[in-house]
């Protein structure tokens, strides 16, 4: 017999298994440990990346950001210093409008990808970030210039094209549930699991590959490269740990997602945060979040400094 | 956190109980003493016409006469009254029935409602009784309309049915013959086509009048009446419609006036106009109800609910209550099932829009616009234009999709393609841009499945708000409004999983 309903499950078995659905999160975690007020500092990238250079923690450096209409014109001299950039939306969320120049003279820009874009393009690209098609609710927004990632080779077999990243959860302040999103050539090279990016679980504790999904579906190698993605291991793991901490001191969200890269050179840099950060990194972990928030509430010391924390964490946490 | 949320919670369920204790309360007083019914009112036998009569003053007294129907063979008069602030009236019963409005000098323009119940006349039916008239006298006229006139009458002869059908017969064929070109325009109102009409007919000594009236259809707003001719042939008035020549009254008509006397006349002022609204079902049960209201000793109530104001008014807020309904289901679709759609409230401005298109037209005709824009706006992204004018453009060019598939619709008398007009310009256009900006940036499934969703919802919504049970509750118990507001807060504190996830977390569930 044909049921359509084959594929759910029961309300109450989800409940058991600890899994944190939207409305629980918006109504019980972030309307509650997320003030309103706060969020322009993560939603805002150019203050987001200001503040983090106070707080200390690393971030890709701000080449110049254009505000206004007759100012994009201006872009070229921006750049004309660098060999390679990113420009993107200051206020976009999931990637949106990332646009990333690895060479260019000036009026040719070569993307990674090899895809050649002419002076046009870009002059439109950043029209479109100006006017708001990126932006939250389509309002005004700024295009921020910053400078490319050179991501660690540790990483390279794992994705195709984009700069794979690591995504904490933290709450109050404790890293709670780790991934990395690993572009294929379905995501068209992006790292959003919904547009077909693959999930890769990490042990927040090491740091280590836990599981790997990808459209909601475990797998073991990578789609494009066919890489063990059970042999992932993120180096200077303490170091990813420790931005996500500083974060929180950092913004005052008691709940929110930290996008971190690791650069070849200068270790792991924090990309962007997130206020209301989405809740596929359940599936990609295969571990509802509710059980590690409750042991974050009830467990976890308070009061302590970021440092403490990770301390805490690697040490004498027991999930 | 546990203790904020259960206030939180307990509050919104103690105003959910409020709200339903009062709502049923002020249901059964509406029921109790204003006979208010759950189920709409089917049997349409009950009408209301609204005339209101605009005006500017020129400072003198004022005296308004306004031809009333009487009651007919088919319509009985239930009640009528007029309600204008400071005006007197009267009602002046001779040969026709004529309200008399009157007051002493104002200023500023004026408008005076007349409101008159109707309801079938089962009692008198073929009862109403005619003198016989005099002859009409001989029209006076020039020599050369007469020449056309008497050519018109012989050829009328050639027609079939009596006298009075060929002519008017005549006088419609397309195309007209040569003579009666020439006495009126091709394209002639009705007023032209109804004095040429009763100029042959007085030349040829058949007694005729103009009979003016509606055709009482629901929710006919702001119109003037229709024109029909009475000929006294054979012993007895009969009604004529002066284009298809069919004879008798046609089913729901009401005659306003009869004959001779003007339908409005006015001293003291100028500018007049007198439009019509027809409202059938709820309105006029409730209007009984005011009566009823008034005999009870209950009416104070009323006065201040939205069943004492102006039909045109009602028409209007029938529609405004039953959106909150709509509301709900949109909260539902997006909290508890949780489909992803685009805008909030965007498939319910098209449930609306499907609701005055109709589901099938609507329905095809949206997906035409969305295609024919989506198609549009992939060009227009290959000009490089900022998002303001390209938006604006996307915009014009949903307006120019409406137009052409309104002109196609009428040239081909395809009715589906004339609903174009009603699908709200704004919502379509940033319907396409954002289907194209997903389709760009996310694939055309991901542009499609949003398109799909917005779709399942304005036709789940659609559904609700189109039925006429629910339609009626809503605006006749419009305190149900209280209750879905408390229900839309209460669901803002619902933390449970959409069924949507139910299927999307499902890996995640430990096995036993």
């Amino acid at each position: 017999m044909w049921n359509p309903f084959k594929n759910y499950v029961s309300p109450k078995r989800l409940r058991e298994s600890g899994v944190m659905g939207m409305n629980r999160r918006n109504f019980k975690v972030i309307s509650q440990y997320n003030e309103r007020r706060l969020y322009p500092l993560v939603d805002d990238k150019v203050q987001t990346k200001q503040l983090a250079q106070k707080a200390g923690i690393n971030t890709p450096k701000m080449i110049g950001t254009i505000e206004f209409q007759h100012e994009v014109k201006n872009f070229v001299n921006l750049v004309q210093e660098v060999k390679e950039f990113v420009i993107k939306p200051a206020h976009g969320s999931g990637g949106k409008g990332v646009l990333v120049i690895a060479q260019h003279d000036g009026e040719k820009f070569i993307q990674p990808s090899g895809k050649v874009l002419g002076y046009k393009d870009i002059y439109k690209h950043i029209s479109n970030i100006l006017s708001g098609l990126y932006s939250l609710g389509g309002k005004y927004d700024v295009a921020l210039i910053e400078e490319m990632v050179h991501f660690s080779n540790i990483f390279k077999d794992y994705s195709y094209q984009g700069v794979p990243d690591v995504r904490l959860i933290v709450y109050k302040g404790y890293p709670a549930m780790a991934m990395t999103r690993l572009s294929t050539k379905a995501s068209g090279g992006r790292a959003n699991l919904h547009q077909g990016a693959v999930g890769v679980g990490l042990d927040i504790q090491t740091g280590k590959s836990l599981k790997a999904v990808m459209y909601n579906k475990p797998i073991l190698l990578h789609p494009d490269t066919q890489a063990d993605l059970s042999k992932i291991e993120v180096p200077m793991w303490k170091e990813h740990l420790l931005i996500g901490a500083k974060a929180f001191e950092m913004t005052g969200l008691g709940y929110l997602g930290a996008d971190i890269v690791l650069d070849a050179n200068r270790g792991p840099m924090m990309l962007e945060l997130n206020a209301r950060p989405g809740l596929a990194i359940q599936i990609a972990n295969g571990i509802g979040l509710i059980d590690r928030l409750k042991l974050v509430d009830k467990k976890f010391p308070k009061n302590l400094s970021p440092e403490e924390r990770i301390e805490f964490l690697l040490n004498k946490a027991k999930f | 956190m546990l203790k904020n949320y259960l206030t939180t919670r307990f509050f919104l369920t103690v105003l959910l109980f409020l709200s339903l204790i009062y709502a049923s309360f002020s249901a059964y007083y509406k029921i109790r003493y204003w006979g208010f019914n759950f189920a709409p009112n089917q049997n349409s036998d009950i009408w209301t016409i609204e005339a209101s009569i605009n005006f500017d003053p020129t400072g003198e007294p004022i005296k308004i006469l306004l031809t009333t129907p009487k009651t007919s063979e088919q319509f009985k008069v239930l009640e009528e009254n007029v309600t204008a602030e400071g005006y007197k009236s009267k009602k002046i019963v001779k040969d026709t029935e004529r309200m008399q409005i009157t007051s002493p000098a104002k200023e500023g323009p004026q408008t005076v409602y007349y409101r008159v119940m109707l309801f079938d006349n089962v009692d008198a039916k073929g009862k109403t009784y005619a003198k016989q008239p005099q002859a009409p006298e001989k029209p006076v006229l020039e020599e050369q309309t007469e020449a056309l006139v008497k050519q018109i009458s012989d050829l009328a002869k050639k027609q079939e049915g009596n006298k009075v059908v060929q002519i008017i017969k005549e006088l419609n064929q397309v195309p007209g013959s040569p003579a009666v070109k020439a006495l009126m325009p091709v394209k002639k109102t009705q007023k032209e086509l109804m004095e040429n009409l009763r100029l042959i007919l007085s030349y040829n000594g058949i007694p005729n009048r103009v009979v003016r009236g509606f055709k009482l259809e629901e929710d006919r707003r702001s119109f003037n009446p229709d024109l029909m001719l009475e000929a006294y042939l054979n012993n007895k008035w009969m009604i004529y419609n002066i284009v298809t020549a069919e004879k008798g009254l046609p089913d729901n008509f009401i005659l306003f006036q009869r004959g001779g006397e003007s339908l409005l006349d006015i001293e003291g002022g100028e500018n007049s106009s007198v439009k019509f609204t027809v409202l059938k079902s709820i309105t006029s049960s409730l209007s009984l109800a005011e009566k009823r209201a008034k005999l009870t000793g209950h009416k104070s109530w009323f006065d201040y609910s939205i069943y004492s104001l102006p039909l045109a008014e009602q028409s209007t807020l029938k529609w405004l209550t039953i959106f909150p309904l709509a509301i709900l289901v949109i909260v539902l679709i997006r909290n508890i099932v949780g489909l992803n759609t685009m805008g909030t409230f965007t498939p319910m401005l098209i449930s609306l829009a499907l609701v005055k298109t109709g589901f099938w037209p609507g329905l095809i005709c949206f997906t035409l616009i969305v295609a024919v824009g989506l198609t549009i706006r992939f060009i227009l992204s290959k000009l490089n234009l900022l998002l303001v004018p390209r938006i604006s453009a996307v915009v014009i060019f949903v307006i120019l999709i409406m137009q052409f598939l309104t002109v196609a619709g009428y040239q081909f008398d395809f009715t589906i393609a004339q609903s174009a007009v009603f699908f709200p310009i704004i919502i379509m256009a940033w319907i396409i841009e954002r289907a194209s900006i997903t389709w760009e940036e996310d694939g055309a499934a991901n542009a499609g499945r949003e398109i799909f969703y917005s779709l399942i919802a304005a036709i789940v919504t659609y559904f609700i708000i189109n039925d006429e049970y629910i339609r009626h509750i809503m605006f006749a118990f419009n305190e149900f409004n209280l209750v879905i507001l408390c229900v839309v807060m209460l669901l803002g504190t619902y933390t449970g999983y959409r069924l949507t996830e139910l299927k999307r977390f499902a890996p995640l569930v430990k096995e036993k």
